[in-house]
């Protein structure tokens, strides 16, 4: 199914009226709400929308989420009927809820800077960063306002995912609980706009094309998007060519942040400035860190924001939630399915009802403690929820599976003489990231069924035989290819694909009398995809070019997955060189992408070794059986 | 019926058949005699020539009315070669032709407004019903009325509307070379180039897929669909024209003259001729298939061409390697209006599967090919001044 898709993170702090229709509580009766334009300690003013209820016989806590994306509406008349189900259930349970424009968005006033650096050290109170912002404003909250019982919760997805953690760090001791939902933690690593040195073009060129405009006062408007003039982003990118093409074309040096983006291509003192994961440490608040499976923007942010949390901050409560949705879904959706894949249950609602609501009624209420295990996962293939002390699990064991001549994958080492597969990669005819016809992302492609890609030249398979038992992965994958390239760059995109049987259960096929089927027959589900650009290999501070048609060692981590492979069903891995236009195009050359020109893209014939002596793996974590728990 | 063992007719045709001499190994155990026929007979020989019908229609008594369907994927060639041999070898006979925008056998079983994602803007089936269909036999079987029928009535896609002409194809068009040309030109201008071409390597391993939907099913609606999941590949050359600033409107068939070399000594070639909508041109509404019809590739018509049989469908020839050779072939008859606004665009590739069976590139009968016999070749399509591969579109001065 094609659609355009809406901004995800825009559906956090948009409060959907269409779903309004669909509850029967209305937000209209039961809260009161005020504005308020809150000092931090600079004096810059942050505006701020406080929900309360209008039942004034008891105290609540507060929930608050800082947002980039609006605190709106703005009037204090205007009250939406709904906040949607995650933001809902809050206000069913008694809950005064907040909503701030983070400085210099919106009405905030201030400068906006991009994920502002934390200063561990303030001097001043002309030093200021997102933990000071959240602490003055919960400060005054706390003295200024009514009908709180002095505790505070912060949660939010995304963007105000990485505002929560900025909340839980430094925190206002009134914050007793946090949730940080799907968080930018480190981009260039993994989050939102670089995934291992590559660039997610449409998503940042979507994305600051929108949100990156100067805003030179404060403002209510929303962003404007770009008109593209088609639904077409492959088409559209392509046609863009290089990337200093999106100045001359269409930004014109007006959207600083891009310019940001082209200026630092590498790991460097002003990405690691940016990066949150070294001050997770010392946390006061319970954290409930939440994450989809298939999030195409924040997957990085959620696994190693909780990870670095668990390591650098013993003795915190932290815990993980992981489910099977794409960007934010949980908060609007009902998570029942993705694309083409169904859970066979609202699992969305289950993390609000049985996760989210329970977790800060505890820590914020004193409702008795629940039952939250450390690490609640989603498993993708068996459909299950999974309650475990760890994560990722202990007691995994590795299973490393190679690519074998004549498309075979095996956990036996290759002992063929014959050494490598290979494919012209061009970048002028890169391969799609999904088969659909798509503007802005489609977030269902991180489980889209690949035989689109299986059946291209420039798209190695590799297939298992059908699984004569089931096989569950768990935790980090990676990559250990042995490959080359003519060029001396170039980009390797490995994705591990569930491939379903050709004939489930008693489904009849379609005939030829029938049309397109609607079975999931032969459908190849991507379980976890991700790239590496070539020149990173030995690390993102220090590209380093390749030396054409010479064997390379090319070692990489792809995020963690928790699926299981059913009986029957076979594993797949596939490698190919593009990847469009979710990534950018190598242009074979090693040299600054970020300021090649149309001409510099060349083709180039890819390699990848697969004998006894050059050998390629994916490394799994593999569970022992039973794997239910 | 059997079922068949998966919903994926790509996926069954390459890995669970393979050469089609497994189909008789592994499916037909002998049971289906008309295949083993078809297996036996892989050029035009007696056996055909002796079923082909085409030469017995040349005293045909009763008043004929030929009625074709433009996508049609299964009998179109019947429909206008009939209609043809009645016509110069009949030359008596009331003979008269109807083209609708129709699936096989679409203008008896459904309403005809739409196809795939293209719509017609009206029901051409039941207009065709109502108003030509009952009006011939009424007026031939039962003496109600007159049939006062054009000798051709025929639906122009694109502009979506009935016209009539004098005979088909109207002897009124102007064939008219549109070139391929370089940067994936496509123009009614000559190229210059002494020596140009492009290439792309094509492997019967991975072959271009004819639909990008999971079916088992030729079906229909491929005769229409959005070519974009072509576009992409790196085995298939694409020529686009610039924006249309007037109507280009064509009838009848389309010539290829197509100027080529492949490394091996047998091999395919594919010519789509595709319309391809603005990048703003509107989505249904509503749109339940949530279809994006900006930048639409939609297909106008695509013929397949085995190249041993350049010379002679009785007679083939290997193909000498790696030298230029010229094949023309026509695409089928069309009456379509490019509209001003969109571009032509011209496909080119070597596979069009399952559609049309795999080529080994090697000069043998495929009816016996082995798994190990197909190999990939290297193609080349010339587009220089000496060979200028081109489409002869007769053009259709608007009336």
């Amino acid at each position: 199914m094609t659609r355009r898709t809406l901004p995800l993170i825009l559906l956090i702090a948009v409060f959907v009226a269409t779903l309004a229709a669909q509850e029967s509580f209305d937000i209209r009766e039961h809260y009161t709400k005020r504005e308020y334009a809150i000092p931090a300690r600079d004096g810059i003013k942050l505006h701020t929308a406080v929900y309360t209820p209008k039942d004034t016989s008891k105290t609540y806590p507060i929930i608050m989420t800082r947002t980039p994306y609006a605190a709106a509406p703005y009037g204090e008349q205007r009250i939406p009927q709904s906040f949607g189900y995650q933001f809902n259930r809050f206000a069913k349970d008694g809950y005064i809820l907040v909503f701030q424009d983070v400085r210099g968005r919106y009405m905030s006033e201030g400068e906006f800077e991009n994920v502002r650096p934390y200063n561990p050290k303030k001097s001043s109170t002309r030093d200021i960063d997102e933990t000071s912002d959240t602490y003055d404003t919960i400060e005054w909250l706390l003295e200024n306002t009514r009908h709180h019982n002095g505790n505070v919760g912060v949660l939010g997805t995304s963007y105000p995912g990485f505002y929560t953690w900025m909340s839980t760090i430094a925190a206002h001791p009134a914050v007793k609980a946090t949730s940080p939902q799907a968080p930018v933690s480190q981009w260039m690593s993994g989050d939102d706009f670089f995934h291992n040195g590559a660039f997610m073009l449409p998503h940042a060129f979507d994305f600051y094309s929108w949100f990156g405009w100067p805003r030179p006062k404060p403002k209510k408007e929303a962003d404007r998007f770009l008109d593209q003039g088609t639904p077409d982003e492959y088409d559209f990118f392509l046609r863009l060519g290089a990337l200093p093409n999106a100045n001359k074309l269409y930004l014109h040096d007006s959207v600083a942040f891009w310019n940001t983006l082209m200026a630092n291509g590498q790991w460097n003192d002003f990405w690691a400035q940016r990066s949150i994961l070294p001050h997770l440490r010392g946390l006061k608040p319970a954290v409930l860190v939440v994450g989809g499976w298939f999030d195409t923007e924040n997957l990085y942010g959620a696994l190693n924001s909780y990870s670095a949390a668990e390591r650098q901050s013993q003795g915190s409560d932290i815990r993980l939630v992981m489910g099977p949705w794409s960007h934010g879904q949980w908060g609007y959706d009902s998570g029942d399915s993705l694309g083409r894949i169904q859970w066979n249950s609202p699992t969305a609602h289950y993390y609000v009802d049985s996760i989210e609501a329970p977790f800060f009624a505890h820590h914020l209420k004193g409702a008795p403690a629940p039952k939250i295990a450390e690490a609640t996962v989603f498993n993708t293939g068996d459909k299950t929820w999974s309650h475990l002390p760890a994560w990722p699990p202990s007691g995994t064991s590795e299973y490393r599976l190679y690519l074998e001549e004549g498309n075979g994958l095996s956990s036996t080492p290759p002992s063929s003489a014959n050494p490598h597969d290979e494919y012209i990669s061009d970048p002028n005819r890169p391969v799609p990231y999904t088969n659909e016809i798509t503007g802005w992302y489609y977030p269902p492609f991180m489980l889209e069924d690949q035989r689109f890609a299986s059946r291209r030249p420039d798209v190695l398979v590799y297939t298992t035989e059908p699984m004569a038992e089931e096989l569950t992965i768990a935790g980090p994958i990676t990559v250990d290819l042995t490959v080359s390239t003519t060029g001396t760059d170039c980009d390797w995109i490995v994705k591990v694909i569930d491939v379903y049987p050709d004939r489930l259960g008693n489904e009849v096929p379609a005939g030829w009398f029938q049309g397109p089927t609607k079975s999931l027959g032969g459908y190849q589900m991507m379980v976890r995809g991700d790239v590496l650009r070539g020149k990173f290999r030995n690390g993102l501070e220090r590209p380093e070019p390749f030396i054409p048609d010479t064997p390379a060692k090319v070692h990489f981590t792809l995020q963690d997955a928790f699926h299981t492979f059913r009986k029957g069903h076979r594993i797949m891995i596939q490698v190919q060189s593009t990847w469009f236009p979710m990534i950018d195009r190598n242009p074979g050359k090693f040299m600054d992408i970020y300021r090649a020109a149309d001409s510099d893209f060349q083709k180039t014939t890819q390699r990848v070794y697969r004998s006894s002596t050059a050998s390629s793996s994916v490394i799994f974590r593999r569970l022992p059986q039973p794997t239910r728990q | 019926m059997e079922q068949f063992p998966t919903p994926d007719g790509y996926g069954f045709f390459l890995r669970q058949i393979g050469p089609l001499s497994n189909v008789e190994a592994n499916y037909y155990h002998g049971r289906v005699p008309i295949w083993k026929e078809f297996m036996e007979h892989g050029t035009y020989d007696d056996y055909w020539q002796a079923r082909n019908i085409i030469p017995h229609l040349g005293r045909t008594a009763p008043a004929v009315m030929t009625v074709g369907g433009w996508f049609d994927s299964e009998d179109k060639y019947g429909a206008v070669n009939i209609y043809r041999a009645i016509e110069t070898r009949s030359t008596g006979t009331r003979n008269i032709l109807v083209w609708g925008p129709w699936h096989h056998g679409g203008w008896a079983r459904v309403d005809g407004d739409t196809l795939g994602h293209i719509r017609f803007e009206q029901k051409t089936s039941l207009w065709y019903r109502q108003n030509v269909e009952r009006k011939f036999f009424n007026a031939h079987l039962k003496d109600e009325g007159k049939d006062d029928l054009p000798e051709v009535t025929a639906f122009m896609t694109g502009a979506n509307e009935w016209r009539s002409f004098d005979a088909w194809p109207p002897p009124e068009v102007s064939p008219t070379p549109l070139y391929v040309r370089e940067n994936g030109g496509l123009s009614f201008s000559a190229p210059t180039s002494a020596e140009a071409e492009d290439s792309y390597v094509s492997d019967p391993a991975k072959p271009v897929p004819f639909t990008a939907q999971t079916t088992m099913s030729m079906g229909h609606v491929y005769m229409v669909e959005d070519q974009r999941f072509a576009s992409t590949r790196p085995d298939v050359l694409v020529y686009q024209t610039d924006v249309l600033t007037e109507d280009v409107t064509f009838a009848g068939p389309a010539t290829v003259e197509l100027y080529a070399s492949t490394s091996g000594t047998d091999t395919d070639w594919m010519v789509k001729l595709i319309d391809v909508y603005p990048p703003d041109a509107p989505d249904p509404r509503p749109n339940p298939t949530g279809v994006r019809m900006g930048g639409f590739q939609m297909l106008v018509g695509g013929e397949a061409f085995r190249a041993k049989f350049r010379n002679s469908f009785e007679e083939p020839t290997p193909v000498p390697a790696d030298k230029v050779v010229r094949y023309t072939f026509g695409l089928p008859d069309k009456l379509h209006r490019f509209r001003k606004g969109h571009r032509i665009m011209v496909q080119i590739q070597s596979t069009w599967f399952p559609l049309v069976d795999r080529n080994t590139g090697v000069f043998q009968d495929l009816y016996d090919a082995e798994p190990g016999d197909f190999r990939a070749t290297t193609q080349k399509v010339h587009r220089s001044v000496q060979h200028a591969t081109r489409l002869i579109l007769p053009l259709l001065k608007d009336h």
